[in-house]
């Protein structure tokens, strides 16, 4: 009983599926997830080092997108769905803020 | 007067487009969150998120005239703590629901907050002469039904009141 229900639950959790493609994608997506990794790190870099409040923003945003990017590619790889609703709920959230930040830096304020 | 006069067209097109959406996506993690990753809280954040975009791209009044349907005062001050209690009393009415589940459970003489769960099937008995009866009734309405799903409605209700407020409240000043 209790057996089952923990099987039930790796079911849903585990990271140890195989690929939801073809097995020759697999270094291609391995690919794109290490680009995505260092293009987020060269934003980390316009973060901390951007002369301007619209370079810090712009590079933020990119961040973001660079992570549902990862998000996805991971899911592709290990084949389980969860992690495009990380990457949904990510995009959507960044999206928001997005506009939130660009109408503080052109309007002053967010809400009229 | 015209809302959201002055924001640019992309961003009252995308926002109105963009607002269906992001509603959706909230409802099916809400109805998903009882086995599966999401759940009231993250609903209510995307919900709240939703709202936001409304906030920003159309302004305040707009959600205060059309939505709640409060009228503004010509010096333009009056209607703001209103929709304040609303969010109030949501925020309420979901901490009593999500703790009313858990006293639910001490009615059947259980601990509080013990929880427990059925999967539905519509009986295809009166209906098998219909073309895929079986898929229809017995896979496409089966449906899981928990009363976590209750106390995620709960948790609803209490983190989008809380964070409308906290909105309203800080973007009013």
């Amino acid at each position: 009983m209790l057996d089952a229900a923990v099987g039930d639950w790796l079911s849903v959790v585990a990271l140890t599926a195989g690929p939801s493609g073809p097995d020759w994608l697999v270094p291609f997506l391995n690919l794109g997830l290490f680009v995505a990794s260092a293009v987020t790190l060269l934003c980390a870099y316009r973060v901390v080092r951007g002369p301007t409040t619209p370079d810090r923003v712009v590079a933020l945003d990119t961040i973001g997108t660079n992570v549902v990017a990862i998000a996805v590619l991971w899911a592709m790889i290990r084949g389980r769905g969860l992690f495009v609703d990380v990457a949904l709920v990510l995009a959507i959230i960044g999206f928001v803020s997005t506009i939130a930040v660009a109408r503080y830096v052109t309007e002053g304020d967010i809400v009229e | 007067m015209s809302y959201g006069d002055d924001t640019t067209v992309i961003a009252r097109t995308v926002a109105r487009i963009t607002l269906p959406l992001v509603l959706v996506v909230a409802i099916s993690l809400l109805f998903q969150g009882h086995n599966l990753p999401g759940g009231g809280f993250i609903a209510g954040v995307l919900t709240a998120a939703a709202f936001a975009l409304v906030y920003i791209v159309f302004g305040m009044e707009y959600v205060q005239e059309t939505i709640f349907g409060d009228e503004y005062e010509p010096d333009g001050s009056v209607a703001g703590p209103a929709v304040v209690d609303r969010y109030r009393t949501l925020f309420g009415v979901g901490l009593a629901v999500a703790a009313g589940t858990g006293l639910g459970a001490m009615a059947f003489g259980k601990p509080f907050l013990t929880h427990t769960d059925e999967v539905v099937k519509p009986s295809t008995e009166y209906v098998a002469w219909i073309p895929g009866a079986d898929f229809i009734f017995g896979t496409l309405f089966k449906f899981h039904w928990a009363t976590a799903f209750l106390f995620d409605i709960g948790v609803y209700f209490v983190v989008v009141g809380g964070l409308l407020a906290i909105l309203a409240v800080v973007g009013g000043e």
